[in-house]
């Protein structure tokens, strides 16, 4: 296999993308889960690639390398293609089965997110990261304005001012890491002077812009506040996507542009830590499914960001392996409360309740989704923990115990808020025993006796939990793939060799 | 050769203001200024360095540098794009202050 195949990862989707507009409804509902599948396809044998030869370039055009536009990918981009392709895949298909598909463009905004991703993923330069980071935006800003509930309106807004402002800071910086280094190819910005100052400032608007995108504390106030307002199948596909992909690019760049830059470990650490504490109970203070689990997406930021943060190879591994996880159990937990909102006509915990005995698949499902992301096995959560715990305690640093109380304390947070979520919504008396509380807006919801989720609904969400259930029954292969990604962006002279053709 | 970054400095710290501001028009209007600070900040990444015509005679390395100019026209057409779908967001609601959510007949509970 050669670098000519990473076009198509943006090409593909893209022209599916065009094709969907034109398609009969049905059969653009079919290009639109098929598209995903291919592109999973398609990573899955770059990882095979990867194997023997570990980055593979295409420079678009043709041009000199070191000018032309160079796709890039190696284990890690391979990784990220294949886990959101996958997770993508079942978040379109549970739109297909949910109803969300029907709506007119929907089919083609979603592709048109994939080929955005892709690009961002396999992109080896800043500003085509920019340019593909605008690709997914742009359909994101119709797909949050046409799904889910009225309050969508308003929060749109928030969205888009917020993700337009994090764009512009971000073009900042890549003009301004132009002016110093005069490339904005990362190949070549990995030789560039690390030493000078200039430099390393415009990097780090970059970074400032990207940190924002991943919601990262105490830049994440606009992430609990407006992916809940969408709808569930949405909201799974935008938790899979975006904040990742942003989490992504500050891998790459931090390691490759910035070559780890050490000085800068004790703000990452502590920005992790903030993050994964502040996400962690978050949650407490929320009274709607999807609300309280948006809080535990910003703490799995914290989290992947931590890896980053510890900067082994072991703590990279970890962190990719926690993305990985994070990625899945999301992706799950999503697509159920989406199945119990579509089902019940509403998230709210004080109207729902007793959904254990009725909906025992569904339950169990989500009980143990639950349990990952706190870090319980039997799930991808356990290793993705002990991942992160065993790569802070070898850190050679005082710092580590303040890093081990804090994941362990977040941990509980976590747990107790997610208990609390399983209570209000599974236990209880059964939604015909609750009593009334004498408002029609705190009811518990009427539903026609015998009302259960169809299978349909449920079917999504239990695929992601069973990839996350593989990951904590065989965690080997993954690991390994997880570390070769590390080795990766420990040692990029390999990456920038291939891509600047020397 | 102040020129541009006192420029850039006034459309900022315009753009900055009027981003504070309550209304979705203000924060249009701030969010086009910043970015045309942005688009400026991005010419003088080249412009500088500015030589002569890029398809001249003389040889690439007295030409000058095309690619900040490429970044610029990005820059600006998605800029344009989300403007625009931010006008229609602004209208949509029927008022445009962002303290409140748009009155759409639904009531926000939970």
């Amino acid at each position: 296999m050669t670098g000519a195949v990473l076009p198509f990862f943006v090409a593909v989707p893209l022209a599916a993308a065009a094709l969907a507009v034109v398609l009969p409804p049905r059969l653009a509902r079919a290009v639109l889960v098929a598209t995903p599948l291919v592109s999973t396809a398609g990573a899955v044998a770059l990882l095979v690639e990867h194997a023997e030869n570990p980055v593979l370039v295409h420079q678009v055009g043709a041009f000199v390398p070191g000018i032309a536009i160079p796709l890039v990918s190696d284990t890690l981009s391979a990784v990220m293609l294949t886990v959101t392709g996958l997770t993508s895949a079942v978040c379109v298909a549970y739109a297909v089965l949910g109803g969300d598909a029907r709506l007119r463009f929907f089919p083609s905004l979603a592709l048109m997110l994939t080929a955005g991703v892709n690009g961002a993923l396999l992109t080896g330069d800043l500003f085509n990261l920019f340019v593909f980071v605008e690709v997914m935006l742009l359909p994101s800003y119709a797909l949050i304005a046409m799904t889910g509930t009225w309050r969508r309106l308003g929060i749109g807004r928030l969205f888009v001012v917020v993700n337009l402002l994090t764009s512009t800071i971000f073009l900042v910086g890549v003009g301004l890491v132009y002016g110093v280094a005069g490339s904005v190819n990362m190949a070549v910005l990995a030789d560039a002077d690390h030493d000078d100052p200039r430099f390393v400032l415009a990097v780090a608007v970059v970074l400032l812009a990207l940190t924002v995108k991943a919601g990262v504390v105490p830049m994440h106030g606009w992430l609990p506040r407006a992916y809940p307002a969408t709808s569930g199948t949405v909201m799974a596909l935008f938790s899979a996507l975006h904040t990742k992909v942003a989490i992504y690019a500050i891998y790459r760049i931090h390691s490759v542009v910035l070559d780890g830059a050490p000085d800068w470990t004790l703000l990452a650490l502590g920005l992790a830590l903030l993050t994964m504490l502040v996400g962690s109970y978050g949650s407490l203070g929320e009274k709607v499914i999807r609300r309280s689990l948006s809080w535990q997406m910003v703490a799995g930021v914290g989290y992947i960001l931590l890896g980053l943060a510890i900067g082994s190879r072991l703590g990279l591994a970890a962190g990719l392996f926690y993305m990985v996880h994070h990625i899945l159990v999301m992706g799950s937990l999503l697509l159920a409360a989406a199945a119990i909102e579509q089902t019940y006509r509403s998230g709210q915990f004080v109207r729902i309740s007793g959904l254990m005995r009725r909906e025992p698949l569904l339950a169990t499902g989500t009980a143990l989704a639950l349990l990952s992301l706190v870090g319980f096995p039997p799930s991808s959560g356990f290793f993705g923990k002990v991942g992160i715990v065993r790569a802070a305690a070898a850190l050679d640093a005082p710092e580590r115990v303040v890093v081990l109380v804090v994941v362990v304390v977040a941990s509980i947070g976590a747990l107790v808020a997610m208990l609390r979520l399983w209570r209000e919504v599974f236990w209880g008396p059964s939604l015909e025993e609750m009593p009334s509380r004498g408002s029609t807006d705190t009811d518990p919801i009427d539903v026609p006796p015998g009302t259960r989720a169809p299978r349909r609904l449920v079917l999504p969400s239990t695929v992601l939990l069973v990839a996350s259930l593989g990951l904590f029954l065989v965690p080997g292969p993954a690991w390994d793939l997880a570390v070769d990604a590390a080795d990766g962006l420990l040692d990029v002279s390999r990456y920038a060799a291939e891509v600047t053709g020397r | 050769m102040s020129v541009l970054p006192l420029t850039v400095a006034v459309l900022v710290a315009g753009g900055t203001y009027l981003m504070l501001q309550a209304g979705l028009v203000r924060i249009i209007f701030g969010i086009t200024l910043l970015s045309h600070g942005a688009n400026l900040m991005l010419l003088a990444a080249g412009v500088s360095a500015w030589r002569t015509e890029p398809l001249g005679t003389e040889g690439a390395s007295r030409s000058a540098d095309p690619l900040p100019m490429a970044f610029v026209l990005t820059a600006i057409v998605i800029t344009l794009a989300v403007t625009v779908l931010m006008l229609a967001l602004a209208r949509i609601g029927g008022d445009d202050d962002t303290y409140q959510m748009p009155d759409t007949g639904e009531d926000h509970h939970g």
